[in-house]
């Protein structure tokens, strides 16, 4: 250990480095911004293509449906598995450090009281919450003919939920939310998509291919098996941001003696 | 590009600003929250109402909840009670 600590650059040291390196991007910055395309202009030809191919093809009227769950399904495969390992990650690390036995005492703060909730932050919790979850499954619910979708509608679902902790705190979260059921909530989801993979092969077909009864244009449930592959995303994002949510908030909590490491 | 877009613009550029220039951990976390709140108006603005609804949740709601959490983690009071610290 005979090597001095090495001391922060100046302030004045760091613009004139800045200064010097945004002189060296400037020509480049410049250069990209003056060619950009026209502002609202989209050159692609990908998308038009799916606007007038979409509502023949697959009967939907949500074109980004009919991409995500359908034309590049797969893609939403990896990132259901992504979601996947990301939370598994999460509970791992934290379960694996706090152990599976769950405490209700708050933390202490030093310098800092837990104040009591007011009356109106509990009844704008208890009112909204519903409201953002029935929000949710309008979006989730809604994926083939307006925007949003699985994704959207889970992640307003889980955020919805967050209304709970807000309104009635951790016990209140705790009683409504049970984690067995989140993480279940998330499994199943990847695996009812990946399985509307697997049938469309038992069936001799390509994988995710489209094998249900598309239904027809503008209505609620038409798409075939997008509308499957639409109920696994939102099970598994709703389920897998809830896990996340209490996985964090049991962080906030003081681990009994007899469990902590 | 309309006012309401130049508006909007202008408001993304101010609140990234204040993003980076937010000192204390805490009030960085309610900056990005504003941010993406923002960028939410600005997508729908841009029509693009589903990437709006994921951004809303997820900017507003989700990740400054996270870092909420891990600061208050941080800052708890893990000594055993009646215990040496």
């Amino acid at each position: 250990m005979t090597r001095p600590v090495p001391r922060g650059m100046s302030p004045r040291a760091r613009l004139v480095l800045f200064a010097l390196a945004g002189l060296w991007v400037l020509p480049g910055v410049l250069h990209v911004a003056l060619h950009m395309p026209e502002f609202g202009a989209h050159p692609l030809p990908y998308g038009d293509a799916i606007n007038a191919s979409a509502p023949g093809e697959r009967h939907l009227t949500n074109m980004v449906s009919a991409v995500n769950f359908d034309y590049r399904g797969f893609d939403t495969l990896g990132e259901e598995f992504m979601l996947l390992c990301a939370v598994t990650g999460v509970s791992v690390l934290l379960r694996g450090q706090r152990g599976e036995q769950r405490s209700a005492e708050p933390g202490v703060t030093p310098g800092r009281p837990i104040p009591p909730r007011s009356d109106a932050t509990v009844l704008i919790c208890r009112l909204g919450g519903p409201l953002i979850l029935l929000f949710g499954l309008y979006v989730a619910l809604h994926a083939m003919t307006t925007p949003g979708g699985g994704f959207q509608g889970g992640v307003i679902i889980a955020s919805g939920a967050l209304l709970l902790f807000l309104g009635d705190g951790y016990d209140g979260w705790r009683r409504m939310v049970r984690s067995e059921a989140m993480d279940a909530c998330e499994g199943a989801g990847a695996a009812l998509y990946a399985a509307c993979g697997f049938a469309s092969m038992l069936l001799g077909l390509p994988f995710l291919q489209n094998v249900l009864p598309l239904g027809t244009l503008g209505d609620l449930f038409s798409g075939g098996l997008m509308l499957i592959e639409n109920a696994g995303v939102t099970l598994a994002v709703g389920g897998g941001f809830a896990v996340v949510f209490g996985e964090f908030l049991e962080e906030t909590r003081i681990i009994p003696e007899a469990d902590g490491s | 590009m309309s006012v309401l877009l130049g508006a909007l613009f202008l408001l993304t550029a101010v609140s990234g600003t204040g993003v980076a220039l937010s000192r204390t951990p805490r009030q960085q976390v309610l900056a990005m929250a504003v941010n993406g709140m923002v960028l939410a108006l600005l997508f729908m603005a841009l029509q693009a109402p589903d990437v709006a609804f994921a951004e809303v949740a997820v900017g507003t709601a989700a990740l400054p909840l996270l870092f909420l959490v891990v600061l208050a983690s941080i800052k708890m009071d893990r000594s055993p009670p009646g215990g040496d610290p």
